[in-house]
């Protein structure tokens, strides 16, 4: 597909668990080369929008186009296309960090060998690593690890599941520029965050969903501007308004499970 | 991540190599899970091939049993714990945002089941051989594998259905201890009759009287009416708890 067109199409998503509607009629497209952030309290339908994109669930309804594939009808092609870092991802406790590398490579259709796996690694800082298994890394080690994993096959995609949760400020920083890399490469990204702080520094563009319905789609500046002088936005403002009041005044200050 | 250097995707031969290399380490490091299915099978044909004990059965039939208390092991024990513990820990949902088909991913992890399972039954037998002062021809060797192979089959199958059917990783392991339990009552019950006719026949509709009855042929014994209801309950367990396994499994526990 030519550079003109989204690397990813989302339209009238609609995901149902039993009589619960999680994802209602969302549309939305990535550009290439584009940080996108999907914005929202817990339970808004973040990961299951992202669960859809990656294949692991079936929408009630509604189409996912990615890089002019629709997902339904090539759902095996669509994930060589995609890197994933799950929310809460592990591999396989007997594995070694090397072994993971090679398996993953492999998934993705990459024959490594140990010299260009050991490269790899050292490029993320994890050589030293490759004899471990993943759980006896540090969280900020697990999290270069996933990612990755995510990128081994230099997906146009990239789909980070809030990428940060857990992470030192030193970690987050170095992750950011990391994303920054990847998309200096050529790459788009997609990722959950509930930071504002990181939506602002990474992302180009964001939307901010509740309820599973897209609320408002912007870049973080202008959607500021748009509703700083809104009331439910005003009625949370410290000063002058910021992306954190904008986003708990459209979708509430109360507290989701 | 640009749009000329992506790959256009693996073939089905990487993605299974792939995958079989990585279950076959694992299966390796877990020398341990290995080590216990093969435990109860060599006590077993170590304590019935102690110099008295000849009337609890033909040798065939004993050594059969022992390879088949292997097999449930490996099959209800290991294998669904494994699975329940990958799919807790989205091991599962990790493998599948890859370009890789689900069955693949199944089909690896029962193919290095299965090849488990031969080689512990291989190792019995020749054990057991030693034990029982019998001698087994090539033949009998090929018989016993192609037993071991539906046996590992229908515990496999049944152990995808305790997956399949239970998400929590607590239910699984305590039905799968319950039911092995069970099912070495029912074979040392049944294959020596101590709870009489009636009993015995019931065993051997079960999938460990099944088994042995397959066993002892494939070891010797004639072709019986035993063996041919043994072939029909054998596949017919496969066929159905397979199809339980596959219809109501889920990949994700949450």
């Amino acid at each position: 597909m030519g550079p003109e067109t989204p690397i990813l199409e989302v339209e009238g998503l609609t995901v149902r668990y039993g009589r619960r509607t999680a994802v209602d009629g969302l549309g939305f497209s990535i550009e290439r080369e584009e940080i996108f952030g999907l914005l929202g309290p817990n339970g808004a339908g973040k990961t299951s929008t992202l669960s859809v994109i990656e294949g692991l669930q079936r929408p009630a309804a509604g189409t996912v186009v990615i890089d002019g594939d629709d997902a339904r009808n090539a759902p095996l092609a669509v994930k060589s296309k995609l890197g994933v870092q799950l929310q809460a991802t592990s591999f396989q406790d007997e594995l070694t960090i090397e072994q993971l590398a090679r398996l993953y490579a492999g998934l993705y259709g990459l024959r490594l060998t140990r010299d260009e796996i050991d490269a790899r690694l050292s490029e993320v800082g994890l050589a030293e690593e490759r004899a471990k298994p993943f759980k006896r890394l540090s969280g900020g080690q697990q999290q270069r690890f996933s990612l990755f994993v995510a990128v081994v096959h230099r997906p146009l995609l990239l789909l980070l599941d809030e990428p940060t949760a857990g992470l030192d400020p030193q970690s987050r920083r170095q992750l950011w520029r990391r994303l920054e890399g990847l998309r200096g490469d050529g790459g788009s990204i997609l990722l959950t965050t509930h930071s504002m702080e990181e939506a602002q520094a990474v992302c180009d563009r964001i939307a901010i969903i509740d309820h599973g319905i897209l609320l408002v789609i912007g870049a973080p500046a202008e959607i500021v501007a748009r509703y700083r002088d809104d009331p439910r936005v005003l009625k949370y403002a410290h000063g002058e308004p910021t992306l954190e009041d904008v986003f708990i005044g459209l979708t509430g200050s109360d507290i989701r499970e | 991540m640009s749009e000329g250097t992506v790959h256009p995707g693996p073939t089905l031969g990487l993605t299974l190599r792939s995958l079989l290399r990585a279950d076959f380490t694992t299966l390796m490091r877990s020398r341990q899970g290995v080590l216990l299915n093969m435990l109860v099978p060599l006590i077993f044909v170590f304590v019935t091939g102690l110099p008295g004990r000849q009337k609890l059965g033909d040798p065939g039939v004993l050594i059969g049993l022992a390879i088949t208390y292997g097999l449930i092991s490996a099959g209800m024990l290991g294998y669904s714990l494994t699975i329940a513990k990958d799919r807790d820990n989205r091991v599962f949902q990790r493998l599948r945002v890859t370009p890789t088909p689900t069955w693949a991913i199944m089909a690896s992890r029962i193919a290095v089941q299965v090849v488990s399972a031969l080689v512990m039954s291989v190792i019995v037998l020749v054990i057991g051989s030693v034990l029982h002062h019998v001698a087994f021809a090539w033949y009998e060797y090929l018989g016993m594998l192609v037993v071991s192979l539906l046996g590992a089959i229908v515990f496999l199958s049944i152990g995808q259905a305790i997956v399949g059917l239970l998400h929590s990783s607590t239910a699984i392991s305590a039905v799968g201890r319950v039911l092995y339990i069970l099912f070495i009552l029912s074979g040392i019950l049944g294959s020596t009759g101590a709870l009489g006719e009636g009993f015995k026949v019931f065993a051997g509709w079960t999938p460990v009287g099944a088994l042995v009855s397959l066993y002892a042929v494939a070891l010797g014994a004639p072709w019986s009416t035993d063996a041919t209801s043994g072939l029909i309950a054998s596949v017919a367990y496969g066929v159905i708890f397979g199809f339980v396994g596959i219809r109501w499994f889920h990949w994700d526990s949450r």
